[in-house]
């Protein structure tokens, strides 16, 4: 019995051996007959190591040989490929970043063959693009971890864009604009918690209707008193740039991760606290149990109702904030439909990492990061169309997350409503 | 419980209501506008259409309303809704309403309508006439309203080349549609025409009309994007921008603004005057009359003189000109008279400098 489970495991673990190996091995071969051989030899690429205006110490720009470093990334996929089909490698994390580097630096280095190109520029402006990605999905995983799902996420953050721009104008200050925003997010989410769980409306019917809602009463706000009065009413003042000192002067990362807003510093310590307290509190703990077994957590004395009205009226605090992102912590105005749907791929990230505050965080930063390689490749003109490149962020999520996360379970009690007996 | 689904009802319909809504005025001639996506006051495309209706309410007393698309689901929607209304002139605003507008003339062929940015017979050999173009002939009842928007993005992409402190310039679109990449093709003969005029070398980011593809956001509603192509374009070492993406390129103009490290040039109307909070930043705008086109089809329809066709708004009949360049030299403002005085008696056309 036990040699017999023993030698299934070995035929499972050779076979995924040796399909990681070719795959690796085809790999090396892509990069190699597609990239490098369309590389004219002696042609450098330059990634450009310095951002304007950053505090970070100046360092000389990054040029290295195109086809060489192409043909380099080859040997290094063919290399691990050829390990992995003689040796084994346990890890499929491992393999999956071996070929997400190699192909991105060969893809880089092909696309920006004797041209110039903004490493530190795209690596920033990665996180920057990530971040209302990130709030989105954080306020999804906490309250569908309660067992709300809220799928308002977009109109709650339109509608607090435009509140966070209209007081931040009226009072002149952006910070009280941003508390006003969590607060306004805070309460459109109260009332879709006082929906769902008091009266258990359809979860995602009250989710579309705030939507819509959203999208419908922004627009008539813009367009009968912002449009009319853009000085008094929407032209707020951009959070400045917060620079870290002494980190900030490191080369490339200080750049990248110690001078931003506001608005994404506060993102990472959300992902970070939140972290903590879903996985190391007894809040988080009474948390998950409700979203996963609400009749337990009841018969042992925790309060259902009470836990998702917390959970969920958070999450439309942190879906404020995300709101406040498109206006006061990017371009200081709003005009209708601005939030373009990231409220949803927040919720894709949210999925893809798992309802795990981490995990959301990390899909936000690649669909932030494929996006930010998409205008980039888009102004470096390769010869890959532009609608092709636009559907890069989506495609390049799909593949790694489906390949590399796996399947992932959403809580348990998700979406039903809670009924005492 | 019910009750509440019922509330919850008819939010929505309220909403639905308020994202298409429209204005009042008194008379008994009417007019509707159905506009595109980005919303009516997205401070170029829409507005600027809708300032003709606008003009045409204060000028002639005609009533006028419009309806907002927020999705290209809602064109069909919206122009049938306006069509029960019973108007006098339907104006349909934008390229992507070509078809659909095609669709409703063909079925209503006593309705005058105007659409700005499109003209008929606009089908290909191959075409389904329908859904992928509007008509293969002549509408009677269609005004199209064109525009040679490439002549004044001639002249802007002269001046920026001319002003350019880095040597290089940018411009990116919302879509690759033809309305969008007229803007860009003109701005690139402008660059083209100044490195064959003065020897220099500027050079253009973001669109090249040999390949046809350039840099686009997708979209026409996401401020955040602008911001960002502006960013890279920066980055990579662009100081003059021109965003063809409606209120897009408004958060271009706000990354220029709070970083004064780009110039923007507008598109549509005068920035100075319809983004005016932005006016330091702003090297020029491309202008493109689209309000007094829309006004003088309200005026030909009512005075009974409308007829469908073609109307091409051009340098010389003021439906498309470039604003004011700021900072401009008496050289540059000289030159940029010479060229416009050439491209009108045709000296000089886009075409020859894209070859």
């Amino acid at each position: 019995m036990n040699t017999a489970t023993h030698e299934i495991e070995t035929i499972a673990f050779r076979r995924t051996r040796s399909t990681y190996g070719l795959v690796l091995l085809g790999f090396g071969l892509f990069i190699f007959l597609v990239f490098g051989l369309n590389t004219p030899a002696g042609v450098f690429t330059t990634f450009g190591t310095n951002l304007a205006g950053s505090q970070a110490i100046t360092i000389s720009d990054l040029v290295v040989p195109s086809q060489a470093t192409i043909f380099a990334m080859a040997a290094i996929a063919a290399f691990f490929g050829a390990f992995q089909l003689a040796r084994g490698i346990r890890s499929t994390g491992w393999l999956a970043g071996v070929i997400a580097i190699t192909f991105i630096v060969s893809f880089l280095t092909w696309a920006a063959a004797d041209k110039s190109f903004n490493l530190t520029g795209m690596l920033s402006s990665s996180l920057v693009r990530a971040t209302p990605i990130a709030l989105a999905a954080l306020c999804g995983v906490i309250s569908e971890r309660s067992a709300v799902i809220n799928i308002g996420i977009e109109g709650i953050m339109l509608l607090s864009a435009q509140v966070a721009v209209v007081t931040a104008t009226v009072i002149g200050n952006s910070y009280l604009g941003l508390v006003c925003a969590i607060l306004f997010g805070g309460l459109v989410a109260a009332f879709h918690a006082w929906l769902v769980i008091r009266f258990k409306v359809d979860q995602v019917v009250s989710g579309v209707a705030i939507n819509i809602v959203g999208a419908g009463v922004t627009a008539f706000i813009s367009s009968r008193f912002l449009a009319a009065n853009i000085n008094g009413l929407n032209n707020a003042a951009v959070f400045p740039t917060i620079s870290i000192p002494l980190l900030s002067q490191i080369p490339i990362l200080g750049p990248v991760l110690f001078e931003n807003n506001i608005i994404v510093f506060l993102t990472i310590l959300l992902v970070l606290a939140l972290h903590i307290l879903l996985f190391y509190t007894p809040w988080g703990l009474r948390t998950r149990a409700v979203g996963e077994h609400p009749k337990a957590a009841d018969t042992l004395g925790v309060n259902v109702f009470f836990v998702r009205y917390v959970n969920v009226i958070l999450g439309g605090m942190i879906a404020g904030l995300g709101g406040a992102y498109f206006t006061i912590g990017s371009v200081g105005r709003f005009d209708e439909m601005m939030t373009a749907g990231k409220g949803f791929i927040g919720l894709a990230a949210m999925i893809f990492g798992k309802w795990n505050p981490l995990g959301a965080y990390t899909s936000s930063m690649i669909f932030g990061f494929a996006d930010s390689l998409q205008v980039k490749l888009q102004i470096l003109r390769t010869p890959i169309p532009s609608e092709f490149l636009l559907m890069a962020p989506y495609l390049i999520t799909m593949l790694v997350l489906t390949g590399v996360i796996g399947r992932a379970i959403p809580p348990a009690a998700d979406g039903q409503p809670y009924e005492k007996q | 419980m019910k009750k509440l689904y019922g509330i919850v009802g008819l939010l929505v319909v309220f909403s639905l209501a308020l994202t298409a809504c429209g204005g009042g005025g008194g008379g008994a001639f009417k007019v509707g506008l159905v506009t595109d996506m980005g919303g009516i006051d997205d401070k170029s495309f829409n507005a600027t259409a809708y300032a003709g209706v606008e003009k045409a309410i204060a000028e002639l007393g005609v009533e006028g309303k419009y309806l907002e698309s927020t999705q290209q689901s809602d064109y069909a929607k919206n122009l049938q809704q306006v069509l029960d209304e019973e108007t006098n002139v339907i104006v349909t605003v934008g390229f992507l309403l070509g078809v659909d507008t095609a669709t409703a003339a063909k079925a209503n062929p006593d309705q005058n309508f105007a659409i700005v940015d499109y003209a008929y017979p606009d089908c290909w050999p191959g075409a389904v006439e329908g859904k992928e173009c509007g008509s293969a002939t002549e509408l009677p009842n269609v005004l199209g309203l064109t525009f040679a928007t490439d002549q004044a993005a001639f002249l802007a992409g002269y001046a920026a080349a001319a002003s350019t402190q880095t040597g290089k310039v940018a411009t990116f679109g919302g879509i690759n549609i033809p309305t969008v990449t007229i803007f860009m093709k003109g701005f690139e003969a402008g660059v083209k025409y100044y490195n064959q005029q003065k020897g220099a070398n500027v050079e253009l980011l973001g669109w090249n009309t040999a390949a046809n593809e350039g840099s686009f956001t997708g979209n026409f509603d996401s401020l955040d994007d602008g911001r960002s192509f502006a960013e890279s374009f920066v980055q990579e070492g662009a100081d003059i921008i021109m965003p063809v993406a409606g209120p897009v390129g408004l958060g271009s103009a706000a990354y220029c603004k709070e970083t004064s490290a780009c110039k923007i040039v507008g598109v549509d109307t005068d920035w100075t005057v319809s983004a005016a909070e932005y006016t330091d930043i702003i090297l020029t705008s491309v202008i493109k009359n689209m309000d007094v086109a829309v006004f003088d089809a309200i005026k030909a329809a009512k005075e009974g003189t409308f007829k469908g066709g073609v109307y091409v708004g051009t340098l010389p009949n003021n439906g498309v000109a470039l604003a004011k360049v700021a900072g401009a030299t008496a050289e540059l403002t000289a030159e940029l008279e010479a060229i416009k005085a050439a491209l009108i008696d045709g000296s000089l056309t886009v075409d020859s400098m894209l070859k």
